[in-house]
């Protein structure tokens, strides 16, 4: 009796996947003129930057997005900075200090301005320092959130299971920044990249990211 | 009641602000150091001018200090 069902031949399962951006090296020229690639090492957005390395980074790593909060997240403090500067000229006005020698005045001055410089550098270097990064291997969360705390922790791109981004807020939709969260299955369930410019662009990378690393899984090209 | 006399009021907020400016320059050690530290974290190829700033940071305070010494 002939076979009244036959399973027609397994098409190639690369056929539904979609191709991902390929994050091969490339050359000088055409990374130079790559959206969102800068020289700038005050960059709060950098795709595949040129100088940077970190102290986990395995040789054949590649950095492919350096991320930092967006600088109008350091308005605020800009403009506590300012007013600590200004603030023993508008206060010269009102004789507050009066009672003190002349000499204890002017070190009053000068404590003040060491407190205001302490204020200035304290908050550039956590900005400075509080990095995320993104490789073709990993995500990797350097936190500096003062002069005596430092974390850096990771997460494999193929541990990576839900990556959402949002902007909410008139300041954030003005200046195009906002949060990625992702969430992974490896020690540290939550990767929170805050107010960092270009969200919807980091969530494409990872998606790209994670595409790649399924391939390569499928290939058996892992590292 | 024996009164305080003023110099001794001066000098012990003399003593006060030395103090004051020395831990300051604990402080601003601890920037260096903590630079240091970071900049051997992360390199982005701005490491020179930061370690510049954080030495700065450390000469002023160092200077504010023997300035304290001084005038007062």
């Amino acid at each position: 009796m002939p076979d009244i069902f036959i399973n027609p031949p397994e098409e190639k399962k690369e056929a539904e996947t979609p191709t991902p951006r390929s994050f091969e090296p490339e050359p000088k020229f055409k990374k130079h003129k790559a959206p969102g690639h800068t020289h700038n090492p005050l960059a709060a957005y950098c795709y595949l930057p040129d100088k940077v390395n970190f102290e986990t980074r395995e040789s054949e790593e590649k950095v492919i997005l350096l991320l930092r909060q967006h600088p109008i997240t350091l308005v605020p403090k800009a403009l506590i900075a300012l007013l600590m500067i200004l603030a023993p000229s508008i206060l010269s006005i009102f004789p507050i200090l009066s009672f003190l020698p002349v000499n204890f005045q002017l070190i009053a001055v000068l404590f003040w301005y060491l407190i205001t410089t302490a204020f200035i550098l304290e908050s550039f270097l956590t900005w400075f320092f509080n990095v995320y990064l993104i490789t073709d291997e990993r995500i990797v969360d350097i936190d500096f959130l003062n002069l005596l705390y430092k974390e850096v922790s990771d997460a494999n791109i193929d541990k990576i299971q839900d990556v959402t981004y949002k902007m909410a807020g008139a300041v954030r939709t003005l200046f195009n920044y906002g949060d990625v969260l992702i969430q992974t299955a490896s020690e540290v369930p939550n990767f929170d990249f805050l107010a960092v410019p270009r969200p919807d662009k980091v969530a494409t990378v990872l998606q790209d990211l994670r595409i790649e690393e399924e391939q390569e899984k499928l290939e058996g090209r892992i590292r | 009641m024996i009164p305080i006399p003023g110099t001794l009021i001066w000098g012990v907020a003399k003593g006060f602000i030395l103090v004051a400016f020395f831990l300051y320059i604990i402080f601003s050690l601890v920037v260096v150091r903590q630079v240091q530290l970071m900049t051997e974290t992360l390199e982005v190829g701005f490491e020179a001018q930061l370690k510049t700033i954080s030495y700065l940071h450390l000469a002023f305070a160092i200077l504010v200090f023997l300035a304290a010494l001084i005038v007062l």
